[in-house]
């Protein structure tokens, strides 16, 4: 049994199919990239998943559990977390506290919750900022914020909703490194991400979406041969040329 | 060893402030007269019903006009134990601070439901229900309200007719405790989770926060704090009516007072009852003449400059001249 398991999600605001028969399955341990271009339906998908919306049909399923029709907060409790690619800080409260918030879930006890907030302050290098607020920071900071505060309620899934958009070269990096030390933790990672040469580094396994449909997949370098996956991405003309070079390439 | 430092210091001035209130009645010269002691009782019950209202609208982020019920209800708690049943008012002032929880439970699990203005909008609507149900209502004295008759002064009763010393330091009771529970509030995981749903509802939830359960226990514990504010007010006055209690002018001084301060803050209601409360007594002893309403005059100029300068009220700027003096002490090493 998969640790998440997805199941002809469908998801309908009015006549628009913003996820359309969705299935898949998050293996337990693994790291799982939920890619496509603009206006796929990923964003829709987590919030389905993360119970922000309650999906038209199909199924959802987290350590065997039917979380379909659950609500955001008990499913976070449940150890299926998110972050919101909007970057959503608690802003008149400073980094820390915001931590904190997350690091409550787990036990009213206040000082466990200080030590599990400065570990995961630590862990996403946060920990020279924890008193300043965190409606100022820069996005940078704001964005392993989101990730240090999921990360303090102790989620077995943690689902990143593009936690790397906006960053530098150099920020990625270091977003990928902590990605890397999450999943030796034994945290299993369901990312949605656009920064592909981030994701591949990374991610076991790929689910492409596209117009709301699974269009592939699979390991990362079979779904980044995958014509239909290039075809979304670069266009058909694009895809066609391709194949035909490559065809060429093969003839001589 | 930083943080630790930071609470030792809150820790001193909260234990040196209630030292300062306990000798205060005792230091003779000009605290010993009576409408001075009058002025201090109503500092300190002010701050009391502020902070009540703060947990929910300061800490929470959801603003209430309808506060002045749930005094009215701890009023009528007390008065009614008092006046119908003759009893000590005690167990009265307990049981119209449950009941109260209970009905602010009852009218906010819907209004919850209602997001940003359309709650301070219901609310509004509550506190005009209320008082007029209370006015027609015959079991409860209806619009003469209650009037106590005399009873032994002392604890027991809790009136006093000769001296105020009695309710200064009831006041303070009331004020250790509902401040006392602030204190902890603050520092606990119910805090926390307060600030989280105020500053996003969306990502409280994400992160495991019920918030409606949230916001409900906060109108609770408020709507409680309120009620024994109520009891305290009835034993005060010796009486209980509707317009006294339940009005949007009481409504008005919970939120005002609250602002006046800081929202949110731990001190800003009692900062903000000791800038207001003087004012008002004041004013009403020496302008009382011009006709009803100058201290209310005085009141909503107060609000619009504190506003206008800083909305983060009194506590907003002591903490701009606190950072102010931290950097050019920074500056100067």
């Amino acid at each position: 049994m998969a640790l998440l398991e997805v199941r002809n999600v469908t998801m309908k605001f009015g006549s628009l199919v913003a996820n359309d028969d969705v299935s898949f399955d998050v293996e337990k341990g693994s790291v799982v990239g939920l890619i496509g271009p603009n206006g796929a339906g990923k964003t829709t998908l987590f919030n389905c998943i993360s119970g922000f919306y309650k999906p038209t049909s199909g199924k959802l399923f987290f350590r065997g559990q039917d979380v379909t029709d659950m609500p955001a907060y008990a499913v976070a409790r449940l150890g299926a977390v998110r972050t919101f690619q909007v970057v959503h800080p608690l802003k008149e409260m400073t980094v820390l506290d915001n931590v904190l918030v997350g690091a409550f879930l787990r036990g009213a006890s206040a000082e466990k919750a200080h030590e599990v907030a400065r570990e995961c302050l630590s862990l996403c290098q946060l920990e020279e900022i924890s008193d300043r607020m965190a409606g100022g920071l820069p996005i940078g900071y704001k964005k392993r914020l989101e990730m240090a505060r999921a990360l303090a309620t102790g989620p077995e899934l943690l689902m990143l909703d593009e936690g790397m958009a906006g960053l530098t070269s150099t920020e990625i990096k270091a977003a990928v490194e902590i990605i890397k030390g999450l999943q030796k933790r034994g945290i299993t990672l369901l990312v949605v991400e656009h920064i592909m040469e981030a994701i591949m580094s990374v991610a076991d396994k790929i689910v492409v979406l596209d117009g709301g449909v699974k269009i592939a997949e699979g390991a990362p370098q079979e779904v980044v041969n995958d014509e239909r996956v290039i075809t979304a991405y670069l266009g058909a003309k694009f895809s066609q040329r391709l194949q035909a070079s490559r065809g060429g390439a093969n003839n001589g | 060893m930083k943080a630790r430092g930071k609470t030792e210091g809150k820790d001193l001035l909260w234990f040196g402030l209630l030292g300062v209130l306990a000798v205060m009645p005792l230091i003779p010269g000009p605290l010993q007269g009576s409408f001075t002691q009058h002025v201090m009782i109503q500092i300190l019950l002010y701050a009391c019903m502020a902070q009540a209202w703060n947990i929910l609208g300061g800490y929470c982020g959801q603003v209430s006009f309808g506060h002045s019920v749930f005094f009215g209800i701890g009023a009528y708690g007390a008065g009614m134990a008092v006046v119908k049943y003759g009893m000590i008012p005690w167990p009265g002032a307990i049981a119209g601070a449950l009941i109260a929880a209970a009905v602010a439970v009852a009218i906010s699990y819907p209004c919850f439901k209602l997001k940003g203005h359309y709650f301070a909008i219901a609310t509004f609507a509550i506190v005009e229900i209320c008082n007029r149900l209370f006015m027609v209502w015959y079991w409860v004295g209806g619009a003469l309200g209650l009037d106590y008759s005399f009873s032994e002064p002392g604890w027991t009763h809790f009136v006093w007719y000769e001296s105020k010393r009695g309710y200064f330091y009831g006041a303070l009771l009331l004020f250790i405790l509902v401040f006392g529970v602030v204190r902890w509030i603050e520092k606990n995981r119910l805090g926390f989770y307060l600030r989280a749903v105020r500053e996003g509802q969306e990502t409280a939830e994400s992160l495991g926060v019920n918030s409606t359960k949230v916001k409900l226990m906060a109108m609770a514990v408020s709507a409680f704090m309120a009620a024994l504010c109520g009891a305290f007010f009835a034993q005060y006055n010796y009486r209980v009516d509707p317009p006294m209690v339940m009005s949007l002018d009481m409504s008005m001084k919970f939120v005002l007072i609250t602002i006046l301060g800081g929202l949110g803050t731990f001190y800003g209601p009692l900062l903000g009852a000791a800038l207001l409360i003087p004012l008002q007594e004041y004013s009403r002893a020496l302008l009382g003449g011009m006709g009803g309403g100058v201290d209310l005059i005085i009141f909503g100029l107060l609000i619009i400059v504190v506003v206008v300068y800083q909305p983060k009220g009194i506590m907003g700027i002591i903490d701009g001249i606190a950072s102010k003096m931290k950097r050019s002490e920074e500056g100067g090493k």
